[in-house]
């Protein structure tokens, strides 16, 4: 038998972790039940995080929105703050899973995970999320792109936990995401992409941040790609010559899933459906 | 606690539809559709006992080896652990297979492939049970293997059975009529092509399950999700070493099966542990993983055709080359190997064909039977053909196929003369007609962005039953109860396509009863009597037919007796729900009382019905006949599919599916409206999605996170078009419906996507990164 901890606030929580220092956190448990059910991970206890009631604020503050690490994408996809400002992310939760998955998976679930299959994550680039961290009288916040580190590997110290993400303001009118899977629900991402940015009433790039998602070791940025971009109209021509910058920038992998031929033409395929 | 599988309509139902007359020709719901939906029918995976032990296997892991020892000490020592069971325990002779005896229950000389079963655990709690099984020591002395159909016929191949005359070849058969090869040499046009088709797993929702008990004096009973009741009892018994008539096999509605349960899955295991365990129920119930690693599988295969044709687009001549890894056991695959001969020339005539079919050993996991039987693969295969034909020609698709149609009469591929209701021309009339084809141009034109659109036309044709050996029989057995209500002894299982409904709806029709006063028993060896296997999309056919003829005799009895209970004339009574009623006084008696002046015996009325075969003989070969060559009835069909791919990543969505069937007289539209979109949603997952491959025998796609079956959000509305037909030798006119509607998605997707291309696939699935070289395929063909 494992104990599970339900704790509700940080309060209760900081106690309780001190005392099983070998438990696993989580909160939806989508990633962690799996491999704990195929025993690649045997934690001797479980705290979970689903009735903290601090990680699962959705709340304006400020210019900026939080967005708390344990509220499930299904509550975030009901809030205006996400749909309304930040439809590319809304647009990438929408595909996450199935509505059973989305009902118990996390922003936060997806961050320490930090797989590059994570589909919240390009999302997060393209809006410039920054990472906030929470320890017993501390508070840290760090860019995504510095949090994640690697596959699985997060910045993340001893005793901290993720306690949600902060959305700048956006005046963006470009916001796009596409997920190309195995099946239309359901899957994981063979590749992904997140567009945010703006552009000019006559349709030149003022400014614009491209993610990739399942096209390397993390999520993909291409800034040579962004800079290229900048100044034209998304054409198919531009989008093309961005596009093999971005093939550049990736380093996809051979998968049961999908070849890494395949993954580097999506790359730049996904860009070409910019073009109007 | 111990289930009695004799199924009361369940209240609601009863209430909603009790009253409703279970006429032949209504879209009557199904009868076990309300328990199934709610939760409340006892599957065998559902059966749970205080005192039950928990059955578990230890497998091979590897897919080729000797086995020199196996240590089981430590398992045995374990506490919970109650028996820990091997081949030494086996008594009889450890060998099961439906036509060749191949497979052993317990692994005693060679480990063939990693799914066999070595080793048996009989544990109080699962958590003892898995522990013991990885306590388990397989001392295995690892051989070389063979994973490709080129790699196992080579000269000099390991063998997968030392002791087959031919090597690694299970099955080999040839069919050549008219000037076979030689007519390819005068042909106008020939064109040809290699296709292959991958493994398809079931994935059906409930894994292999069922519980056993051993009574010393009683025998033994096994409650298993099986398709096979009366062929597990005979297997079992000799695998085992007891007398059929000491085991029991009782078949719950299986929780899917599509063929993955047609013969002995989990039954001989849960016999050989009952027997270790007297008086204690037994369990087991595989994971999904373990289910992927052991069932069998859609055979993989190599299909090379050559087609040819007079300039008109006549067809003159076909060479066929048909390659089924059929795994390390013959399970079901010659008989798959032979099927897929006689369907390897399509719904056409052909009057030269040399057509040769090949099972071959290997150690991969084990091919079987699987809903379609291997036509979908010959399928995708000829109608492939028979587009790069009309791309050839510059013929329409359509019009080709008009031009070679079997018709009534027609001699098939394999020269026989179709001596059925033949349909076809009906059906492919239809679809030529039909908007989605009469209407493409546009359609196609409005695509957006980024998209191109395709339709694709197929055509099909399925036999019924087991061919001409094998004896198709089935005995229907009908009771008045005491309680006045008509039970139908349903001897074959239904494993979802509804026939066990469809005997409540004839028995009905029949004896003109409404759902309230009509029962179902399923099948049980101890109660029911012998009707066949569940397979062969011929369980409403053959059952159908010798219900038909035992509820006839019953209904003359109960006339007779109520007529002379009254003391009038019995052609002045009928039959009315609930009772037999004097026409012309209006007096009546209820079936109760009725029942109740009858002896047990007089009240039950049985026949057996043996489905009709052909006497013709298209191979003088004795191996094929017996594995089934050739089929008497067939039914037809067309199917038109219209596809979106996207430029940008391959990707294929189906838009429009419209199925136009010849399958006799309908019955029950419903039911057969189900069967049709249940099996075009497995063919579309073969057609795009699906494939099991694996790495020297080892499955990669292990899971069903990796294995991808299409979700409702992958498929599309569908259409079904019936044409009207009527087969004199089925029950009401009906012939089969249950695999057709899978053998047609491939093709017909394949069709639609090469349309959509401008280059046409040759390997399935059809996944978006074979789209993409199609697209560059195709653009490069439109630039030359």
């Amino acid at each position: 038998m494992t104990r599970v901890w339900l704790p509700s606030s940080l309060e209760e929580l900081w106690p309780l972790w001190a005392e099983n220092p070998g438990a696993a956190l989580y909160a939806g448990g989508t990633d962690l039940l799996v491999r704990r059910r195929a025993g690649l991970v045997r934690p001797e206890a479980l705290i979970c995080l689903e009735r903290v009631a601090e990680l699962g604020r959705i709340e304006p503050d400020g210019p900026e929105v939080f967005l708390g690490a344990a509220a499930s994408f299904s509550r975030l996809l009901s809030s205006p703050l996400v749909t309304e400002k930040y439809p590319v992310l809304a647009a990438a939760l929408q595909r996450i899973g199935s509505p059973q998955v989305r009902h118990m998976g996390t922003l936060g679930g997806n961050l320490v995970t930090a797989s590059p299959a994570g589909d919240s994550l390009p999302p997060l680039y393209t809006l410039d999320a920054v990472v906030e961290l929470v320890a017993v009288g501390a508070t840290r916040r760090v860019p995504i792109a510095e949090f994640i580190q690697g596959p699985g590997q997060v910045d993340l110290r001893p005793g901290e936990l993720v306690s949600g993400v902060r959305l700048p303001a956006t005046d963006g009118n470009l916001q796009h995401f596409e997920k190309v899977g195995s099946r239309a629900a359901l899957a994981i991402s063979i590749a992904s992409l997140a567009v945010a940015g703006r552009l000019s009433d006559q349709g030149e790039v003022l400014q614009i941040k491209l993610a990739w998602g399942s096209v390397g070791p993390t999520v993909v940025c291409a800034p040579a790609a962004e800079a290229a971009l900048q100044g034209k109209k998304l054409t198919p021509e531009t989008l093309a010559a961005a596009g093999e910058l971005a093939q550049q920038a990736a380093s996809p992998i051979d998968d049961l899933r999908a070849s890494r031929e395949y993954r580097l033409a999506l790359v730049k395929n996904l860009l070409l459906r910019l073009a109007p | 606690m111990l289930q009695n599988h004799s199924m009361k309509t369940p209240e609601i139902f009863q209430a909603r539809y009790g009253a409703r007359a279970a006429r032949v020709g209504s879209s009557l719901p199904r009868a076990d559709a309300l328990a199934k939906v709610t939760g409340r029918e006892p599957y065998a995976c559902d059966f749970y006992h205080p005192d039950m032990l928990w059955l578990g296997v230890k497998r091979a892991g590897v897919p080729h080896a000797r086995l020199r020892g196996i240590d089981v000490a430590a398992a045995r020592e374990l506490s919970g652990v109650a028996a820990v069971l091997t081949h030494d325990d086996v008594q009889g002779s450890n060998r099961q297979g439906v036509v060749r005896k191949d497979q052993p229950v317990l692994v005693d000389d060679k480990v063939r492939h990693a799914g066999d079963a070595v080793a048996l655990v009989l544990a109080m709690d699962p958590a003892s049970l898995a522990r013991a099984l990885e306590l388990i020591r397989l001392d295995l002395d690892p051989l070389p293997g063979v994973f490709d159909l080129d790699q196992a016929l080579a000269p000099g191949a390991p063998l997968v059975h030392g002791d087959n005359p031919q090597g690694n070849l299970m099955l080999a058969g040839q069919v050549t009529i008219g000037q076979g090869l030689d007519a390819l040499d005068d042909c106008a046009v020939v064109v040809q092509e290699v296709f292959r088709l991958p493994r398809q797993e079931h994935a059906y929702l409930e894994t292999e399950a069922g519980w056993a008990l051993w009574d010393p004096d009683g025998g033994l009973t096994i409650t298993a999700s099986t398709q096979t009741p009366f062929r597990d009892m005979a297997e079992v018994a000799e695998a085992l070493g007891l007398e059929r008539d000491q085991v029991r096999i009782k078949a719950p509605y299986p929780g899917g099966a599509f063929g993955g349960k047609d013969g002995v899955s989990v039954q001989s295991l849960l016999g050989l542990a009952a027997l270790a365990a007297p008086g204690v129920p037994v369990k087991i119930w595989l994971d999904r993983q373990e289910s992927f690693i052991a069932s069998p599988k859609r055979h993989p295969a190599r299909l090379a055709y050559r087609l040819g044709a007079g300039q008109d687009g006549t067809l003159q001549a076909l060479h066929a080359v048909l390659h089924y890894d059929t795994g390390p056991y013959d399970h079901l695959g010659g008989v798959v190997a032979t099927l897929g001969l006689e369907h390897s020339g399509g719904a056409y005539v052909i009057p030269h064909v040399h057509l040769e079919t090949y099972a071959v050993y290997t150690n991969n996991p084990v091919g079987g039977a699987f809903r379609g039987f291997g036509v979908p693969q010959v399928n995708a295969a000829m109608e492939g053909m028979m587009e790069r034909l009309a791309g050839r020609l510059g013929m329409d698709p359509a019009k080709l196929r008009q031009k070679n149609i079997l018709r009534p009469g027609s001699l098939t591929p394999v020269g026989v003369t179709l001596d059925c209701s033949v349909g076809l021309a009906d059906c492919l009339e239809q679809a030529a007609g039909h908007r989605l084809w009469t209407r493409r141009r546009p359609w196609k034109a409005a695509a957006g962005p980024h998209q191109r659109r395709g339709v694709g036309l197929a055509l099909a044709l399925h036999g019924m039953g087991y061919g001409p050996v094998v004896p198709d029989v089935a005995n229907a057995k009908i009771e008045l109860s005491d309680q006045g209500r008509l039970v139908v002894y349903c001897g074959v299982v239904d494993m979802g396509q509804g026939n066990a409904s469809t005997y409540l709806q004839v028995a009905g029709h029949l004896l003109n009863q409404d759902l309230a006063h009509l029962e179902l028993v399923l099948p049980d060896t101890a109660r029911t009597l012998p009707s066949g296997s569940s397979s062969a999309s011929r369980t409403t056919f053959t059952y159908g037919r010798a219900l038909l003829a035992a509820a006839g005799e019953l209904k003359v009895r109960l006339l007779k007796r109520a007529a002379d209970m009254l003391m009038v004339p019995v052609e002045e009574m009928t039959l009315v729900p609930g009772a037999v009623r004097h026409l012309t006084s209006g007096r009546e008696l209820s079936l109760k009382d009725l029942a109740g002046f009858m002896a047990g015996e007089e009240r039950v009325a049985v026949h057996s019905f043996r489905a009709p075969v052909s006497p013709q003989r298209p191979s003088d070969d004795p191996g094929l006949t017996l594995h089934g060559l050739p089929h008497r009835i067939f039914s037809f069909g067309a199917q038109l599919c219209g596809v979106e791919v996207d430029r940008l990543t391959g990707r294929v969505r189906v838009l429009s599916l419209v199925t136009f069937c010849d399958v006799g007289n309908v019955i029950n539209r419903q039911v057969l409206e189900q069967q049709v979109q249940g099996g075009a949603a497995q063919g579309l997952g073969y057609a795009l999605w699906e494939r099991m491959r694996s790495r020297e025998g080892r499955i990669i796609e292990n899971d069903l996170s990796t294995y991808i079956i299409p979700t409702a959000g992958d498929l599309p509305d569908m259409e079904l078009v019936v044409v009207p037909g009527f087969e004199p030798e089925g029950p009401f006119g009906m012939k089969g419906a249950g695999e057709l509607p899978t053998d047609l998605p491939a093709a017909a997707v394949a069709a639609a996507v090469a349309d959509a291309c401008g280059a046409a696939p040759n390997r399935f699935p059809i996944t978006p990164q074979v789209v993409l070289e199609l697209l560059h395929q195709g653009a490069a063909r439109n630039l030359a």
